[in-house]
């Protein structure tokens, strides 16, 4: 009989049933859709972060200080400490390694360059001092575990362009600084020749592959593959900066403490979350007698723009939810204010005011469950196709976000049909059914 | 005749005063939802115009975005080219209360050591101008003491503890300063000793030059590329550049939260008029009665359609004001949540939100006119 009357209550006001599912169904499509992005732009804003370049930058511990100005180190080539690059496939061994993006060793050496179409009887050569930049490109690292991980500037300083090609490693080839380019009138297919201003070692020369453009001090520089700034520097196998790109979490104050005072589920904790500290110490862990540093000035501006656009996010969600609730709660309502003259007919049937009370909720709660359902699924869409327009990747469907949008529905439609039930529990019969 | 026309318009409004009055629990179910639908339209129009404003100020916690640097050709007598610092008087006034920043450095290599102490570490030493207007060409009078900024790995090399004074010597002269501890920035800062600019001049003996200067500019990607544009022609002999790194990562960054944001917000907007819309159809469609009633006593469809449609609008203009107010107030708070600061609120958010919500009354209140074809006498007899 229960079944029946609900079955009845459906089939026989269709339309009036349609609307309040509508309702319901936009109402928590726009509750999913925003859920689904403000759980998926923290991820994908990290990534676009990625695009400010490395965020950590790994020195030996025992270095001297640089003297750089303007992107000249006046320090001599055999000042300072270097590091071995045979250990670089050791930093997709730590726990976060998939968090690592990219990484570049960087071997500055101090140089003369001239260009062979210079040397003519007549002209003496241009002979450009300059820094030459050995860093890789595209480089392929042979991972322990198996497999290998492309990496290089191209991935740890993004806004890198190059008129050209980039260099192949293991060649003789370079790409040069646009400034220097346009001083030594040097374009791609040119040779430039360089040698080393410190030592003897002998020159080499390097065939230009493009021109590099970077708003920085490498206009002014060559940049050539490190195997060609190691042999002119003298120090096979060895490099003296790394920069590395790391996904991580936006710091919090947790993170912000010492990990001296960590007690031992806190400090598991801390080194279980990709902050960027614990990604540092874990990249000094593996690589011995290095000194990581976080770049503040990109990790701090990434962790709290982030912060605040999820946080704004998640406002923007609560507001829609707010909104979808406060609509589809007064769409129930109305369906059960105009519903008198039937719970009149049945409390004068015999029906008691709680038989009454849950035939109706039951009703709100079918209704609440397929229109949440049929919400959900255009609330995907819709966030599906955001994500795509936006990011170029579409948010993966949660169970948690079904779920909560399942008991929101559910809880909105019984709270606002409430009222108006413990209202229609007090309601006589008599001068209902008179049609008073 | 106009009398006719007015006892017509006073018992219009009598009757959308009837209708309204009628049942409060529908009246207030109706203004609810078209309350909340006006309340998140507001608070979310004010918010998206604000979080853009804020977001490009957040963006400046990346630091300087633009440097004017001497043109390479520009030698001076073999040491590295520097700029007259009274260059930056040609940088107009209202920029500083644009919030624009703007720091004149100088770099140079000293010696390093502490008092009592042999060991000579040679590091680089930044003279770092106020960013301030008033610009003294010849710099501050040469100081006795002052104090240096001095980087974490300069401490470590030195071995410094505080309150000691290290005392900084090039060529030409020699500074003592006060040991001044920093924070780590991953940055060239923790390899060298920053100083006042005037103290850096005297050290390099280079009095009212400068190396380079920084400006932190706020703003969209556009206004950063105009300001460029006007540097460039503030500062014809200077190279002007944007630091790439930072210039070209905020673009991409920032149209995508662009993107983000304003996509969300339409998005929550357009279903939540629909889903507003839905729940007053729903309420309207219950009026047969009263539509039957207004056919049975000679009521023309036109006339009922429109006396319905008042109705609406002025619900929606009652649910409209009041929501759009709460809204916008939602939206202060909001902003002073995520941004600290609170969302100045936009007038023209104001009646922006009423109309939507006016609009999307009169619209849900359309499914009446099918309510044409309502025969009284089936209503009469109780048919559905």
């Amino acid at each position: 009989m229960f079944f029946r009357l609900v079955g009845d209550s459906f089939g026989r006001r269709p339309r009036h049933k349609l609307l309040t599912g509508a309702a319901l169904a936009l109402g928590m499509g726009v509750a999913t859709a925003a859920l689904s992005v403000a759980l998926d732009v923290g991820d994908r804003l990290a990534r676009e972060f990625r695009s400010l370049g490395a965020n950590l930058v790994v020195t030996p511990k025992a270095d001297s200080l640089p003297l750089e100005i303007g992107g000249v180190d006046y320090r001599p080539v055999n000042a300072g400490a270097y590091l071995p690059e045979a250990d670089l496939p050791k930093l997709k061994t730590i726990f976060w390694h998939n968090n690592i993006m990219g990484f570049a060793p960087i071997l500055e050496v101090p140089v003369q360059s001239w260009t062979p179409a210079s040397q003519t009887a007549f002209a003496p050569k241009i002979n450009n001092e300059t820094t030459l930049i050995g860093t890789w490109a595209r480089h392929a690292v042979a991972v322990p575990d198996g497999g290998t991980f492309l990496t290089g500037a191209e991935k740890t300083n993004p806004w890198w362009q190059v008129d050209g090609q980039w260099f192949a490693e293991g060649n003789l080839e370079c790409v040069v600084g646009q400034n220097l380019a346009r001083k030594s009138q040097l374009r791609a297919g040119d040779i430039v020749n360089v040698s080393p201003k410190e030592n003897s070692s002998p020159a080499v020369a390097l065939e230009v592959t493009g021109i590099l453009s970077t708003g920085g001090v490498e206009d002014e520089a060559i940049v050539a593959p490190l195997s060609v700034a190691q042999r002119l520097a003298g120090k096979p196998g060895e490099y003296r900066k790394l920069y590395v790109s790391a996904l991580t979490k936006p710091e919090d104050a947790f993170a912000k403490r010492d990990t001296k005072t960590f007690t031992p589920a806190e400090y598991d904790r801390w080194f279980c979350t990709p902050y960027i500290s614990s990604i540092a110490f874990q990249i000094q862990q593996e690589l011995p007698g290095t000194e990581v540093r976080v770049i503040r000035r990109v990790a701090e501006g990434e962790g709290q723009i982030l912060s605040r656009v999820q946080m704004l996010l998640w406002l923007v969600t609560l507001a829609a939810m707010l909104a979808a609730a406060l609509a589809v709660g007064a769409s129930s309502a109305a369906s059960v204010i105009e519903r008198q003259v039937e719970i009149g007919l049945m409390k004068a049937l015999g029906a008691g005011s709680g038989a009454v009370g849950f035939l109706l909720a039951a009703e709100q709660l079918l209704l609440a469950f397929v229109g949440g359902g049929v919400g959900y699924a255009l609330g995907i869409v819709l966030a599906r196709w955001l994500g795509e327009k936006i990011f170029g990747a579409a948010p993966e469907p949660t169970l948690l976000v079904f779920l909560v949008v399942l008991g929101l529905a559910a809880v909105v439609t019984l709270l606002g049909s409430a009222i108006p039930l413990r209202r229609a529990s007090r309601i006589e019969p008599a001068p209902i059914l008179r049609g008073e | 005749m106009t009398e006719l026309r007015d006892t017509n318009r006073a018992m219009f409004w009598r009757i959308v005063r009837r209708l309204l009055g009628a049942n409060r629990g529908r009246l207030v179910v109706m203004l609810l939802a078209l309350g909340a639908g006006g309340a998140v339209t507001a608070a979310l129009l004010n918010l998206q115009v604000d979080a853009k404003r804020r977001l490009t100020t957040e963006f400046r916690t990346f630091g300087p975005n633009i440097i004017v640097a001497p043109r390479e050709n520009s030698v001076h007598g073999g040491s590295p080219e520097t700029l007259d610092e009274s260059l930056l008087r040609r940088i107009p006034q209202e920029w500083y209360q644009r919030g624009i920043k703007v720091v004149p450095l100088l770099y140079l290599v000293a010696e390093a050591y502490k008092t009592g102490s042999d060991r000579r570490v040679p590091l680089v030493v930044a003279g770092k101008g106020g960013s301030t207007m008033h610009v003294g060409v010849n710099g501050p009078p040469f100081e006795s003491l002052i104090s240096c900024d001095v980087g974490t790995r300069v401490a470590a090399e030195m071995q410094l503890r505080p309150q000691e004074k290290l005392i900084l010597q090039t060529r030409v002269r020699e500074q003592p300063c006060n040991f001044n501890p920093t924070s780590a920035t991953g940055g060239p800062e923790d390899d060298q000793v920053i100083v006042a600019m005037g103290a850096a001049q005297d050290l390099a003996a280079l009095p009212g030059r400068a190396g380079m200067i920084e400006l932190t500019v706020p703003g969209t990607p556009q206004e950063i590329t105009n300001c460029i544009a006007t540097l460039r022609q503030l500062f014809p002999d200077a190279d002007v550049r944007p630091i790439r790194q930072f210039t070209e990562g905020e673009a991409k960054i920032y149209n995508r939260i662009n993107g983000v944001l304003t996509a969300t917000i339409a998005v929550v907007l357009v279903l939540t008029a629909f889903c507003v819309m839905a729940a007053m159809t729903n309420v309207a469609i219950e009026r047969k009665m009263d539509v039957g009633l207004m056919k049975a006593i000679g009521g023309a469809t036109r006339r009922v359609v429109r006396l319905f449609l008042a109705e609406a609008a002025l619900l929606g203009l009652g649910g409209g004001l009041i929501g759009a107010a709460l809204g916008i107030l939602l939206s202060i708070g909001l902003g002073k949540a995520v941004f600290g600061v609170a969302a100045r609120p936009r007038l023209i958010v104001y009646p922006v939100a009423v109309g939507l919500t006016m609009l999307v009354a009169i619209l849900s209140a359309f499914p009446l006119r099918r309510l044409a074809s309502i025969r009284p006498a089936s209503v009469f007899r109780g048919e559905a």
